[in-house]
């Protein structure tokens, strides 16, 4: 019915002039409003430009680099909430991890950390992304991601603490091998690395997992039947036809895992050990600790913010060569 | 239809998704299977079964309300996050558009930084700017937090999309208005998809920056963490497992809807 | 540059205001729907809903509660909003008073304004610990201290806490590293709440160093370092540990719970605290809150339900007849272990607090 209506619609305006559409894009584009509005500046040039530039633009300015900017200003202030006299502003706080040993361990803990966790969690989850994109039948797709995706609506502290259930000492490993006779004493799972990348993995593979699926499903599957027509084997096509055009997919995903990996602090303080203690842990200790440690935090965190965003732009540039303009 | 991905090793492939489901699903299982536990604390083995967690959290109205107002707040966030996120990514991959690759790490900050630093940082900035706390800066925050994944995720499949695609409909005579809504956009979907998964997750599972942006109603997972301040108990499980139960239906029948109108 | 602020203000506010609009009323509660409310950041369940109704009919305050589920988030929420504070009254714990006090955050109780302030039970309504240059900071709620935890079934009993270096016990052991670093000062004979050290910074720097390379030397005793009573408690469920140093309230919780757990204070003493409710410094609610803490101390099932859900004692007088015989077991301890309780003093924060944190970093880098 409502499709019938709106042909009508579009095929008397058709005859006036221009394109025509259906639906209510046709409506839409019909009527007086659109063209004194949405119209004017889709059809000008220099409007459309300034449209694409001032959302994002204020947006950013405002919202991503304001609040930046207080914690910017905390970071070089000696005392926060300032003192009576007023604050005092001083490089001192980032001094301080320069001149002690003792945060510089858990800042490359923290990177090699975030490393590890991004590169693991790419080569166990590219097989099933792939899978889901190029084996599932189109028609079961959505079903095979949904199976995927539901887990991760129970919340990362519940997550987190069925992580700590399935592997402690009376956790579900540990009590089902003791039932079957396997262990008679406990195997140590929890607290520890492994533990710890276990649980980061289990929260965050998503990030990787998503983007991936979007850019391997887009993969032409002829292109991928035209090089074996030609005589490459599996490992060959894989090599390089489907891993170079999946190519995008793996920079954003890894982007986003690393990203969201150097910081989590929530899930290593309830599932590290007392050897992994990572660098947003020792941030967030000085924001909860009982002293006034904020400026000496928001120094912290802002080294942190600069080295990873810069590392991120170094993989995207070496990974990512020319084809990817962006970084 | 003649493929060659045959000879990749299917079944490999299906036993690593079916490993990784279970790697996923297998932890949390056991967490729902423990809100049947009769005992104050979460623990193996469940040697007592009972329903009354159910009974309970069901009559909780704080809970019910809780689920509500996530909820709303993770849908108002979704909607500003995806807008916000496509047109920032939109201007990110304009030809000729400088300082790219600047714009694309600003757009990427609330995501790199802590989720307390964030937190606080955006709690004395809407101070210095007189914003009241409540329902609206919970969302403006969560807002914020959730504009990077989908920068990333639409700019990942706007950067694949052929150039030909647009031009052509504009060759035809539509304007740029058009030919976004009826090429750009169509083309984006399965990235705006994922896009928006991440902003209701991130925005619906948050709890530091909603504790500090907010006002006095309570969320899900603030609820759930003063909870857990308590005491691990088998009520939170009962919790998460109604959750789960609720998103997983939902998901089902979305899909059962795509389907039908695909098939129609 | 004043402009452009100004309009970005507007801008922002208006962005902020509409998405507020656009919430169904149905699902927000209008902020401000009653003239007189009193809003309190608190821990879940510690006040009743029943005594939330029964207040607000009979003086037509409006309660509106924000749950919080742990100390350094409220004093940074309390940091961030400056001299606006959207709270009356806060939640704090004895091991941050001081911090909340230096900071400005708190005003100091007029007890006068108090009608039911005789209620306290008598060990509590002068606390020192409560009280800082001769004003009283906050209604006293529970007490608690720093226990040596152990489980039963696996462990022998121990007067001392010598127990959590014992080899036996290697990896199976726990603790809050800010607050053993203090205990392990005391088993070492120096004082671990610095209040003799005033002015002496070598001598606090020396004793601070002592405790914190034996921790660091005996790492390999600890399974996990840990914040919250909830994860040590789960770890003595898991068994993933036998011995921690707990604070009262979780591992009495788990006593009540039917668990094989013994809560101890060992011959060399340890620390105790108070938790109190706090009026905040230009609080906007600030006569509602007195009128919320005198109500709250007229009921002794307040502080049962409070007791009953962090498993502290509670500082009210009476509560002790509203608690059953489990309840009440799980918190006694013969008296001459209650005599070894020091309790935290208001004295010299500033170098414990900096000193502690410090030594905390170094142990856990380490």
């Amino acid at each position: 019915m409502m499709v019938d209506s709106s042909m009508t619609e579009t095929a008397k305006a058709s005859q006036r002039a221009g394109p025509s559409y259906a639906g209510w894009i046709g409506k839409l584009v019909n009527s007086p409003l659109y063209a004194a509005t949405i119209g004017l500046v889709a059809n000008s040039r220099m409007a459309r430009l300034g449209l694409l530039l001032a959302i994002p633009l204020i947006w950013i300015i405002g919202l991503h680099i304001g609040p930046i900017y207080q914690m910017a200003r905390i970071s070089v202030m000696d005392n926060y909430p300032p003192s009576a006299e007023g604050a005092v502003y001083t490089l001192d706080n980032y001094r301080l991890f320069f001149r002690e040993p003792l945060y510089f361990m858990p800042f490359l803990r923290s990177i090699i950390f975030a490393v590890c966790v991004t590169a693991t969690t790419l080569i166990v989850v590219y097989p099933v992304a792939y899978y889901v994109a190029k084996v599932v039948k189109p028609e079961n797709r959505t079903r095979a991601l949904l199976l995927l995706l539901t887990p991760f609506w129970a919340g990362e502290l519940i997550r987190t603490f069925s992580v700590i259930m399935f592997l402690a000492n009376r956790g579900a490993v540990n009590v089902f091998l003791r039932e079957i006779g396997l262990i008679d004493r406990p195997i140590i799972l929890l607290y520890n690395y492994f533990s710890l990348s276990f649980g980061v993995i289990y929260l965050i593979s998503l990030f990787m997992l998503l983007p991936l699926y979007s850019a391997i499903e887009k993969i032409p599957t002829s292109l991928v039947d035209a090089a074996a027509d030609l005589g490459a084997g599996p490992w060959q096509r894989f090599r390089r036809v489907i891993l170079p055009l999946s190519k995008d997919g793996i920079i954003s995903g890894c982007s986003l895992v690393y990203l969201t990996s150097i910081g989590v602090f929530a899930a290593p303080l309830l599932l590290g050990g007392p050897n992994s203690t990572i660098f947003p842990e020792i941030i967030a200790s000085l924001f909860h600790g009982s002293s006034d440690k904020w400026p000496e935090g928001a120094a912290f965190s802002m080294l942190m913010l600069a080295v990873s965003l810069s590392t991120v732009g170094l993989f995207m540039r070496v990974v990512g060569g020319r084809s990817v303009k962006l970084m | 239809m003649r493929s060659y991905f045959s000879d990749i090793p299917k079944t490999a492939l299906q036993a690593s998704y079916w490993l990784f489901v279970i790697y996923l699903l297998l932890p949390l299982a056991l967490m729902m299977a423990i809100s049947f536990k009769d005992a104050n604390f979460v623990a193996f083995p469940i040697d007592k079964w009972t329903l009354k967690w159910y009974a309970q959290v069901l009559q909780d109205r704080q809970f019910l309300e809780a689920c509500l107002y996530s909820i709303f707040i993770a849908l108002m966030t979704t909607l500003f996050a995806t807008i916000v996120g496509v047109w920032i990514a939109l201007l990110i991959s304009t030809e000729g558009m400088i300082a790219r690759s600047v714009i694309f790490a600003l757009a990427c900050l609330p995501a790199v930084v802590p989720g307390l630093i964030n937190a606080i940082s955006m709690r004395i900035f809407i101070r210095v700017l007189d914003i009241p706390t409540g329902t609206g800066a919970i969302i403006l925050g969560h807002t914020v937090h959730a504009v990077p994944f989908v920068v990333i995720m639409v700019l990942t499949r706007l950067r694949s999309m052929p150039n030909n695609l647009v031009d052509a409909a504009r060759d035809l005579g539509a304007d740029s208005f058009v030919a976004f809504m009826r090429v750009t956009l169509p083309y984006l979907a399965p990235a705006l998809a994922g896009g928006m998964v991440f902003c209701v997750l991130t925005s619906i599972d948050d709890f530091v920056r909603t504790f500090f942006l907010g006002g006095y109603q309570t969320t899900l997972p603030m609820l759930i963490f003063a909870k857990v301040q308590g005491g691990m108990s088998p009520e939170i499980n009962a919790m998460a497992t109604l959750v789960l139960i609720v998103t997983a239906a939902i998901g089902l029948y979305a899909e059962h809807l795509t389907r039908r109108s695909r098939t129609r | 540059m004043r402009d452009f602020t100004q309009t970005r203000r507007s801008t922002l506010k208006m962005l902020a205001a509409g998405t507020g609009i656009l919430a169904a009323p149905s699902i927000v509660r209008p902020a401000m729907a009653q003239s007189k409310v009193v809003n309190i950041t608190t821990y879940d369940k510690f006040v009743p809903q029943s005594f939330i109704d029964q207040f607000q009919k009979d003086t037509g305050i409006e309660v509106r509660i924000r749950l919080t589920d742990d100390q350094g988030k409220q004093y940074n929420l309390l940091a961030a909003e400056g001299n606006a504070p959207s709270t009356d009254i806060v939640t704090v714990t004895g091991h941050r008073l001081s911090q909340f006090i230096t900071s400005n955050l708190l005003s100091p109780l007029d007890t006068g304004r108090i009608g039911n302030w005789n209620k306290l039970a008598p060990a509590y309504a002068g606390a020192p610990q409560l009280t800082i240059d001769g004003k009283t900071y906050g209604v006293p709620l529970l007490a608690g201290f720093e226990g040596l935890v152990r489980n039963t079934d696996y462990t022998k009993a121990s007067d001392s806490w010598e127990i959590m270096f014992d080899e036996e016990y290697k990896e199976l052991t726990s603790y809050i590293v800010s607050d053993f670093l203090s205990i392990v000062m005391r088993y070492q004979g120096s004082d671990g709440d610095y209040v003799t050290y005033e002015g002496k910074d070598a001598i606090a720097q020396e004793a601070t160093n002592k405790a914190r390379d034996y921790l660091i030397a005996q790492k390999g005793q600890v399974r996990k370092y840990y914040d919250a009573g909830s994860e040590v408690q789960q770890m003595f469920v898991n068994e993933d540990i036998y011995v921690a140093q707990a604070w009262s309230g979780p591992a009495a919780k788990l006593i009540m719970d039917g668990h094989p757990i013994e809560l101890s204070i060992p011959k060399e003493g340890t620390y105790g605290f108070l938790y109190s409710f706090n009026v905040v410094n230009n609080a906007p609610n600030a006569e509602a809150a007195y009128t919320f803490l005198n109500a709250i101390m007229a009921s002794p099932e307040i502080g049962a339900a409070m007791t009953r859900q962090s498993g502290f004692a509670s500082a009210f007088a009476g509560v002790d007849t509203v608690l059953d015989e489990k309840e009440r077991a799980a918190m006694t301890l013969p008296d001459e272990q209650m005599q070894r309780i020091q309790f935290f003093s208001s004295k010299n924060r500033k170098m414990k607090n900096d000193m502690i944190d410090k030594a905390t970093a170094e142990v856990k880098a380490g």
